[in-house]
């Protein structure tokens, strides 16, 4: 195996950081209407169902690793399954994070022309963020990270901040009647959030990146809470503001904002909203395309991942504009088949994997730490 | 040109002269000691302090006869300079010069107590020629053997040993070979040769007009040191050396610049600055190949870490005590031949937007003028751009009121907002630099045409509407709130770039500019250290620097990233109150 480049190394904390806008940040647009759909009123609950497959992510992730130290999912793939099913599987994710992360910056290209810029041609909204993105991709794992320390605080405060000054809207009596038909809506309702969740497989390519690496487990789990609260207030926010509602808006954190009014001065903080989307879903983007170049690399066994960042760019955007012909069919693709598809991919195939391992009783070679 | 310098006076001479035809600054003053030798001093005119050196080594040279009767009286009648001559004579000429220099260079500080008896009798020349016959007879008993007194077997007088004896000046040093003289030369010594003896001795009395320090100009303080670094590098060694005492504050000296050869002196603290940050930047300095250095900035565009970033990677300061404050947090300063800027590595964005001046102040006071700098440093970065996208894109975030006065002065304006903009602030930046550049007094005719004549008239006749003048005045005043001016640059100059992403993609173009200018601060190092280094890797305790400015007594922790030498900058638990030690919680 060629070594790569050295991507740096991110500290625990900053591994929060990047996983956590990686689910948050097009979760809060998207989720809420579609939990809605299935769980109606109790949809607040459902984020946290759907963190119990964050929570098998992470365990899977990190099982994997602790056998494989230093390898990404990808070199698992090739120590436990042989060369060629390695390859195969590499492949697979690698497709599977094109086909993503073009869906991923098609979400963000339709949001941004459908609110704010709706003359502006989606490709090129989609073109400038990936050119930023790729900026960052080139200069590793270390300078996402770092990015993502300095500018997702900044959002949650902003995200916090937004919530705070819609409580002059809510109306509790909007959560009544709780659990009408008992638990099982908000349990279908966690489905689609649970597709969300398990992207966290990203840990897989963080672990071995980090400076401490006992800590890895702990940092992530703590992830998977934070993002559970996230979108529990999101969702919350969003019943009490809109009642059931919420499930007819496509954006109904965005519909939210456009109540929130201050001293006659502060009003239509819509760019806010915008602020806290671009930037998170900067990170989130930056996150899925340094995984597409990564598997890309690895898979191809390329000793260098650095030339491909561009042209892997150009090929996210062809796979945004190609992912669906307008915002309804990629809502109702993110819905449905893409669920199976994240499911699958991100949650059924890792543990695929560690049974493999397990029954074939693969390890790292360097797994001198037990 | 590592020719060594032989014992024959008129060899030495023609070389040097070769060396210096065609410079009439340089002065050759041929004369004859006491004793009849020949001998030849050489200096830059201008350079070197003629007075001293009349008097010095001159004076004292030329009435050495005095010395003559004390050597033959001790036995030898041809006096000091037959063992003088017999030395060179027994040796090939070349070697005794090199081996001779190397000891005899540890040799002065060990020396003074043994010819300290007849040292200060040349201090007063004139008195010198009655009092020397005495001394030297007494002194040669008592130091040397007195049975031996063969002066043959002791070892050869060698020029800075003569330096030492008979010429009181404090800063000679020999030199060994052509290289060496004309270094000492260029940097206003006085080199003497004797015929008959290897080797020179050069004399450290050099001076020049200079100007004496003054208030730096452009970091002024109201509170503080108002002294601020000069063009000499000797007087700013002394102005750090003030400000911190201690032996372990070392200073190296390099020499760059194929034809400048300017001295830069590498300066830091021992035990606190990291080894290997010294080597890396020793290191850059000596790939640094450049026929002249002429400022620092030359050096700091040779060093840095990325050079196309619009960033400075390194702090550029006019003031000892900012320089001493880095050097005490474990940075490294770089002094500079000729330029009052000295530069301070590693730099990080938070250094650069510090003042000195913060420390001094009360702590409250520093902690708010940081924040209000922090705002009006994003002013000046995004408030043009913000203007230009709200109107043009955004309309709907003013309040309805604010949006019909905008509108109502825009109704006669006949650009659109984009254009607007960027035709005032590249007005605004060409006043500003031609109010710079121009004399005191033009500058304020300057600013009279640019703001009543150009600005009223622009607004009156609707060509520009009186918001975006405001708009770009209160850019103006924020970009100079920046205490650092490179690193306002940076920003001044970004502003463009962004004002265009605003005027074509509204919010959004500026967020993406935002999130460019942060993945490449992010992407940048200086010195190996991160740009942004105690926010992004986050450092707890260096944050108290940043965010707020923390009290004295809680700064316990140096601010550089990784593992500090050194971590700790005082003892904890300081915090003052009537209770000694802040026993108090």
């Amino acid at each position: 195996m060629t070594r790569m480049p050295d991507n740096g190394k991110i500290t625990p904390v900053q591994m929060m950081f990047l996983l956590h806008p990686t689910i948050v940040s097009t979760a809060v647009l998207l989720v809420p209407a579609m939990t809605e759909r299935h769980a109606g009123r109790d949809m607040w609950l459902s984020p946290v169902w759907a963190m119990l497959s964050g929570f098998a992510v992470v365990l899977t992730a990190w099982a994997l690793h602790r056998r494989f130290p230093d390898d990404t999912l990808i070199e698992c793939a090739g120590r436990v399954l042989g060369r060629f099913a390695g390859k195969i599987i590499g492949a697979v994710y690698t497709l599977f994070f094109w086909h993503t992360s073009g869906m991923l910056v098609r979400e963000y290209g339709e949001f941004v022309s459908g609110v704010f810029l709706m003359e502006t041609p989606t490709p090129v909204i989609m073109g400038g963020m990936l050119v930023v993105a790729a900026y960052a991709v080139r200069g590793g794992l270390e300078v996402i990270a770092r990015c993502a320390q300095i500018i997702i605080p900044f959002v949650a405060v902003l995200f916090l901040a937004l919530v705070l000054l819609q409580t002059r809207e809510f109306d509790a009596d909007r959560l009544l009647p709780m659990f009408e038909y008992g638990i099982l809506p908000s349990l279908k309702g966690s489905i689609v959030p649970q597709s969300w969740y398990t992207e966290f497989i990203a840990v897989s390519f963080f672990y071995p990146a980090l400076t401490d690496r006992s800590k890895g487990l702990r940092w992530a789990a703590v992830t998977v809470l934070l993002v559970a609260v996230f979108l529990s207030l999101t969702n919350l926010a969003a019943l009490l503001m809109f009642g059931e509602l919420a499930g007819r808006l496509v954006y109904p954190v965005m519909s939210a904002a456009r109540y929130i009014e201050i001293a006659d001065f502060l009003e239509h903080l819509e760019a806010i909203v915008m602020a806290i989307w671009v930037f998170g879903t900067f990170i989130k983007i930056c996150v899925f395309y340094h995984l597409l170049v990564q598997c890309a690399a690895r898979t191809a066994g390329l000793s260098d991942w650095r030339p491909v960042v561009h042209p892997l760019g150009l090929l996210i955007l062809v796979s945004g504009i190609w992912s669906a012909s307008n915002l309804q069919e990629l809502i109702r693709a993110l819905g449905s088949s893409v669920v199976f598809e994240l499911l699958f991919v991100q949650l059924g195939l890792p543990v695929l994997l560690l049974l493999a391992a397990l029954v074939r009783g693969k390890k790292g070679s360097a797994a001198e730490a037990q | 040109m590592r020719a060594p310098l032989s014992a024959n006076l008129g060899e030495n001479e023609s070389l040097l002269r070769d060396v210096y035809a065609d410079c009439a600054d340089v002065v050759f003053r041929r004369f004859a000691t006491g004793d009849g030798t020949n001998a030849l001093v050489l200096y830059v005119d201008g350079l070197t302090n003629i007075e001293e050196l009349d008097r010095c080594v001159l004076a004292p040279l030329m009435l050495q006869t005095a010395d003559l009767p004390a050597r033959p009286s001790s036995g030898q009648p041809e006096g000091p300079p037959a063992p003088q001559a017999a030395q060179p004579s027994a040796q090939p000429p070349g070697q005794p010069a090199q081996s001779q220099g190397q000891p005899r260079a540890a040799e002065p500080p060990a020396q003074p107590s043994g010819p300290q008896p007849t040292a200060p009798p040349p201090g007063q020349s004139p008195a010198q020629p009655e009092q020397s016959p005495g001394p030297p007879p007494t002194r040669q008993p008592t130091t040397q053997q007195p049975p031996a007194q063969q002066p043959s077997v002791q070892p050869p007088d060698s020029p800075d040993r003569l330096a030492n004896l008979r010429i009181p000046v404090s800063g000679a040093k020999p030199v060994a070979d052509i290289a060496d003289a004309v270094r000492e030369i260029s940097t206003g010594g006085a080199v003497l040769l004797i015929d008959g003896r290897p080797g020179g001795v050069a004399f450290g009395l050099s001076k020049w007009e200079k100007r004496s320090p003054d208030e730096p100009k452009a970091e002024p303080v109201i509170r503080g040191s108002r002294e601020g670094f000069t063009e000499t590098l000797a007087d700013n060694t002394a102005q750090l050396r003030r400000k911190i005492r201690s032996p372990r504050l070392k200073m190296r000296e390099l020499e760059i610049g194929r034809l400048s050869r300017t001295r830069v002196i590498v300066a830091y603290i021992e035990g606190l600055a990291d080894a290997a940050l010294i080597e890396d930047v020793t290191a850059r300095l000596g790939r640094i190949d450049i026929d002249g250095i002429l400022e620092s900035g030359y050096i700091e565009e040779l060093i840095e870490d990325n050079p196309w970033s619009p960033f400075p990677q390194v702090l550029s300061t006019e003031r000892p005590d900012a320089a001493a404050a880095g050097l005490l947090e474990g940075r490294v300063a770089l002094l500079v031949d000729g330029t009052p800027f000295a530069l301070v590595v590693p730099a990080s964005l938070a250094s650069l937007v510090q003042s000195a001046e913060d420390y001094y102040q009360r702590f409250w006071i520093s902690t708010a003028i940081r924040w209000l700098r922090y705002l009006f440093f994003l002013l000046s970065l995004l408030l043009p751009s913000v203007y230009v996208a709200v109107l043009t894109y955004h309309q709907e975030m003013l309040p309805t009121t604010l949006l019909l006065s905008v509108a109502r002065s825009r109704e006669e304006v006949p650009f659109p907002a984009l254009i607007e903009a960027l035709l005032m602030e590249i007005t605004f930046e060409a006043l500003r630099e031609a109010g710079v550049r121009l004399p005191k007094q033009v500058g304020t005719a300057v600013s009279i045409v640019g703001v009543l004549v150009i600005g009223e008239a622009a607004v009156s006749s609707g060509l520009v509407s009186a918001p975006m003048v405001m708009v770009v005045s209160l850019t103006g005043i924020a970009s100079f709130t920046i205490p650092r001016y490179s690193a306002g640059f940076a920003f001044r100059m970004l502003r463009f770039p962004i004002i265009l992403l605003a005027g074509t993609l509204g919010l959004l173009g500026i967020m993406l500019g935002i999130l460019a200018i942060i993945v490449h601060m992010c992407r940048l190092r200086s010195f190996g250290v991160p740009y942004l280094t105690p926010l992004s890797p986050a450092n707890g305790s260096a944050m108290r620097d940043v965010f707020i400015r923390a009290p004295w007594w809680m700064l316990d922790r140096r601010p550089l990233p990784g593992e500090p030498i050194n971590p700790r900058r005082q003892s904890g638990g300081q915090r003052p109150g009537p209770e000694p030690g802040g026993a108090r919680g």
